[in-house]
């Protein structure tokens, strides 16, 4: 199903959606993130670069409240498990590298031992895209790993930008029931809209973006660079914070803990929160023994995570190419230098291998 | 204006003279414009160094780093560390050495005097009349009292008072007070200064006050506040970046403390927690109040936490307000000698108590 | 519909036995659930427990799985939630999840000899390997068990070690000998190599501190075990056992669930980061 949508006409559209929360790109307080909006909001547009935050948050929250335990009057355990009911949500403006980065989390959340509280969000959530004309951001590099700026993966709508409006193309069934509930604002799709759309798409996948060198030898060469002097070093400059991980769309590790309310009896909840690999103590074991007790083994692990051991696993990279890591990092530490630089290295010196 | 040969000659002969074991410096970074911090052990890797308006990070953070590296391996250093250290970041190393983490002679500080000018901070730039977006640039310069930018496409010259970050506006130390070596001099001139204003120098503390004249009730401010700290997404960076969060328990982090094979079970089990890891309003106001606290006295407004901020709350409010507090009851300024004992260690018998109820 | 992976059912402590007295204590629980079907499990899979307000740890099920009516664990006194278990008394109410993880490959075994090499608390983990094949003996080859601890006091499931003997050679190491002790003095590795057990149709099954294990591998080399034939453990710090929270990975591997089973021939593939 493909419609037009003039681009005045984007807060009719969302005034339709009464069924949804609708949340769009705003800048509040200086950053770009995603809020509800009530629809029919004045110059409601879609004229953002990419946000600070991703939208992974809306499947999987920084706190998510496992169960509450208290006790019953003879002094058992009594858990009370507080999966979500979430209302269902639309997000406008999502990128096709956040879109693909849902996927791989619905691999980590859904498959093998399916995780409730993220299916509970992620049934409510649906993504309405917006290809990327042009790289929002100088630091892009979604072509380098199996993404594309008009990629539909994890979207249930895709809107292309047109100028004066935009392309919409539904993408799954709730794509389309969207587009039904919005179809006083839609008018037809014609032959011309869909040569444009196709000509900017083109544009898009021409325009120069970051790249990783040869992609397809990365996950090996990182495999056998795993000994690299590189990590340490170029590592050196990491603080230990969390941003990097925080801010990736891909990133999904957490800490579970018992937060307690009450001692006589004990209450309280079982929370699961976000966590970071780049935390010094994020391995560390009772015994004081830690695997990866260096920067340069955590970089290590985070870079191979997403380059190496998630492409072995599921036979795609887990990084989706958005480049808030590299935009944000304190102390401008480039996933896509440290990528090429220790492939690079690690590269057979072969003329074959050219 | 600090001439770059003269850096790279005064490092690479303190390397070579074998007079420090290694620089803490900047170096350009891979993402364009914006310099990196490096560590640097080789005489010819002193040409690598950069002395420019992106030159913002606090690298009195890496001495921290390397102290714990050294006590992690059991190494002492035989001879000083070698960094580059602006005003501020001399206060900081300074403050280090008050509190005894480093000692002295364990430092040689090469300072580097931003004269009349100061570090770019990248968002005024995008609102600004240039419109220039920081991720087109490749390279920035200083020029007097001005900024030189540069794209692939374009030169842009433009005093550095209207895209300076806040916290060089509001700067009385441009030169470093403490140093074993200095680059640039003392300004001689600065303007005069007055409230905050776009594009001029102003007032120490200007930006507080400007905060203090716009949300006067309690009220007011808690609605600003919890507003920010909602926001919070505990990613630890403006702990992580400042120099003052040497800790290795955390207070106001229940996860992460020191635990070596002499740890007992007890010792684990006794560790209270204090802040949850959940982003939750509460546990968002107790971290960031907590630390203000705890750095009362002891910040000295580099202002890399509020830099670092990924969803921008504006930090430095808090902590330029404990500085404040710190000048104004008891007359202290953060990190001004090594002989001045550290403010929370130290009483006079004449310090102000009439606020003691 | 799906159980809750983290919600975890009630099980009550039937037993507590004390192993090893000391700083680093060890006791044995036997669980009973108390409701629903509980779970059963396969040797070397491991079982998240929970004392509420405390957290959750990790542990390796010690009972073998022909045991219906509990659980073992043995638990050593490490922090906060074993802290916990060691304050349990009988009767008290747990949480459990599980089991997780992958096993060992008992029925590929069949008709072999079977050397286990334990240390410490090492024992636990591949205990119930060796009760599996002492109660299903005709299944297997000759059983040897080698086993030590530092001193006599943290030598554990002392008195079970002393009936495996007939069904099993049990050969028991300290580093230090007390007075009564007659048996092997020196470290585990060691006695290994001393008491050569032949390589032929034979599988090794070690866990233990690292460093034991090192030095085992490399006796059991030296022995001319193959690679393949060597099997072991390891551990790493875990939260949710299921591998979503991405905490214990050796490589692309999780060790909750991938693992915590591995032959030395597959455990060398992976980057030795643990």
């Amino acid at each position: 199903m493909e419609r037009i949508l003039d681009k005045g006409r984007l807060g009719a559209w969302v005034a339709a959606l009464a069924d949804w929360t609708v949340l769009a790109p705003a800048l509040q307080d200086g950053i770009w993130a995603y809020v509800p909006v009530a629809g029919a909001e004045e110059g409601l547009t879609l004229g953002h670069p990419n946000t600070v935050q991703p939208p992974k948050g809306q499947s999987f929250p920084q706190r998510e409240v496992f169960f509450s335990f208290d006790e019953t009057e003879d002094g058992k355990p009594r858990l009370t498990p507080l999966v979500p009911s979430p209302a269902n949500r639309v997000v406008l403006g999502v990128r096709p590298c956040d879109g693909r980065a849902l996927t791989h989390l619905d691999r980590v959340f859904g498959e093998e031992a399916p995780d409730a509280y993220y299916q509970a969000r992620r049934g409510t959530l649906a993504y309405v895209g917006l290809a990327c004309n042009k790289p929002p951001s100088r630091h892009c590099f979604c072509t380098s790993v199996g993404g594309s700026p008009f990629g539909e993966e994890g979207l249930d709508v895709l809107m292309i930008d047109l100028s004066d409006r935009y392309l919409v193309r539904a993408l799954t069934p709730v794509g389309e029931a969207l587009m039904t509930a919005g179809q006083g604002a839609l008018t037809e799709a014609g032959a011309d809209d869909r040569a444009e759309a196709q000509q900017r798409r083109l544009a898009a996948l021409a325009h120069p973006q970051r790249t990783v060198a040869k992609p397809q030898a990365v996950p090996q060469r990182l495999k056998a660079g795993f000994g690299s002097a590189l990590w340490e070093r170029l590592a050196q400059p990491c603080i230990g914070c969390g941003i990097c991980t925080f801010l990736c769309p891909t990133c999904h590790c957490f800490d579970i803990n018992d937060e307690v309310a009450g001692q006589s009896p004990v209450c309280g909840s079982r929370v699961r929160t976000w966590d970071s690999c780049q935390f010094p103590d994020f391995t560390m074991h009772s015994s004081g023994h830690n695997p990866r007790a260096d920067l340069g083994a955590r970089l290590r692990q985070r870079v191979c995570h997403k380059f190496q051991y998630f492409f072995e696993n599921h036979g795609a990279f887990q990084c989706t190419g958005c480049g808030r890591c590299i935009t944000a990092c304190p102390v401008g530490i480039d996933i896509v230098t440290v990528v090429n630089q220790v492939a690079a290295e690690a590269a057979p010196v072969q003329p074959a291998d050219c | 204006m600090i001439n770059p040969a003269e850096l790279h000659t005064r490092v690479r002969d303190l390397l070579e003279g074998g007079q420090v074991r290694a620089v803490i410096g900047y170096r350009r970074g891979t993402r364009g414009w914006a310099a990196e911090p490096v560590v640097i052990d080789r005489p010819e890797e002193a040409q690598d160094l950069v002395w420019d308006p992106s030159c913002v990070h606090n690298l009195a953070l890496y001495l921290v780093q390397d102290r714990r590296r050294r006590g992690a391996l059991g190494e002492p250093a035989d001879q000083p560390i070698g960094i580059l250290a602006k005003g501020c970041d001399a206060r900081a190393i300074v403050v280090l050495m008050q509190e005894n983490y480093l000692r002295r002679d364990e430092v040689y500080i090469i300072g580097l005097s931003c004269e009349s000018s100061g570090m770019l901070d990248e968002h005024k730039l995008v609102g600004g009349a240039a419109g220039i977006d920081p991720q087109d640039l490749e390279a920035v310069g200083f020029e007097g009292d001005q900024f030189v930018l540069s794209s692939p496409h374009q030169q842009w010259r433009m005093p550095a008072a209207g895209v300076m970050a806040d916290r060089c506006l509001e700067c009385r130390n441009p030169c470093p007070k403490v140093h074993d070596t200095l680059l640039g001099n003392e300004p001689t001139e600065r303007e005069p200064r007055g409230q905050a204003r776009a594009g001029t120098l102003s007032e120490p503390f200007a930006e507080l006050q400007r905060f203090e004249r716009t949300a006067a009730s309690a009220a007011a401010r808690w609605d600003f506040w919890s507003r920010q700290f909602d926001r919070c997404i505990r990613c630890f960076a403006c702990r992580s970046v400042c120099p003052m969060c040497y800790c290795e328990e955390c207070m106001v982090d229940s996860i992460a403390f020191t635990v070596t094979p002499d740890t007992t079970a007890q010792e684990k089990a006794d560790r209270l927690r204090w802040i949850e890891r959940s982003a939750s309003r509460s546990d968002n106001i107790g971290y960031h109040l907590t630390r203000a606290l705890h750095l009362a006295g002891r910040c000295i407004d580099c202002g890399e936490c509020e830099r670092v901020c990924p969803v921008r709350i504006p930090l430095r409010l808090l902590n330029t307000k404990m500085e404040r507090e710190s000048r104004e009851r008891f007359g202290y300024e953060p990190g001004a000698s090594v002989e001045v004992a550290a403010l929370l260690s130290s009483f006079r018998d004449d310090d102000p108590n009439d606020f003691i109820r | 519909m799906d159980a809750n992976i983290y919600l975890p059912q009630l099980a009550r402590v039937v037993a507590i036995h004390s192993e090893v007295p000391g700083e680093r204590a060890i006791k044995t629980f036997r669980l009973e659930f108390i409701a629903g079907d509980g779970f059963s499990h396969k040797c070397g899979q491991c079982a998240m427990l929970s004392i509420f307000g405390r957290g959750e740890a990790m542990i390796s099920i010690a009972s073998s799985p022909l045991i219906h009516d509990y659980k073992q664990f043995s638990i050593m006194r490490a922090g906060r939630v074993t802290s916990g278990f060691h304050e349990l008394d009988v009767g008290a109410l747990v949480g459990i999840r599980g089991p997780f993880g992958n096993s060992f490959p008992v029925n590929d075994w069949h008709g072999k000899h079977l050397v286990f090499i334990g240390g410490g608390c090492g024992l636990a983990p591949i205990w119930p390997v060796i009760q599996t094949a002492v109660t299903k003996r005709e299944d297997f080859g000759d059983i040897t068990v080698f086993y030590g601890g530092r001193s006599p006091r943290d030598i554990m499931y002392r008195a079970e070690l002393e009936k495996l003997r007939g069904a099993a050679e049990v050969y028991l190491s300290v580093d230090s000998p007390d007075d009564g002790w007659e048996e092997y003095c020196g470290f585990v590795p060691a006695n290994l190599m001393e008491k050569e057990p032949s390589p032929e149709d034979a599988i090794a099954i070690t866990c233990g501190p690292p460093a034991m294990i090192k030095f085992v591998i490399k006796n059991l080399h030296a022995l001319g075990f193959q690679d393949e034939q060597i099997y072991t453990t390891v551990e790493n710090k875990m939260k949710c056992g299921i591998g979503k929270c991405g905490r214990c990975n050796i490589g692309k591997d999780y060790v909750c669930t991938n693992g915590p089973v591995y032959s030395w021939a597959d455990l060398k593939q992976l980057p030795q980061e643990y």
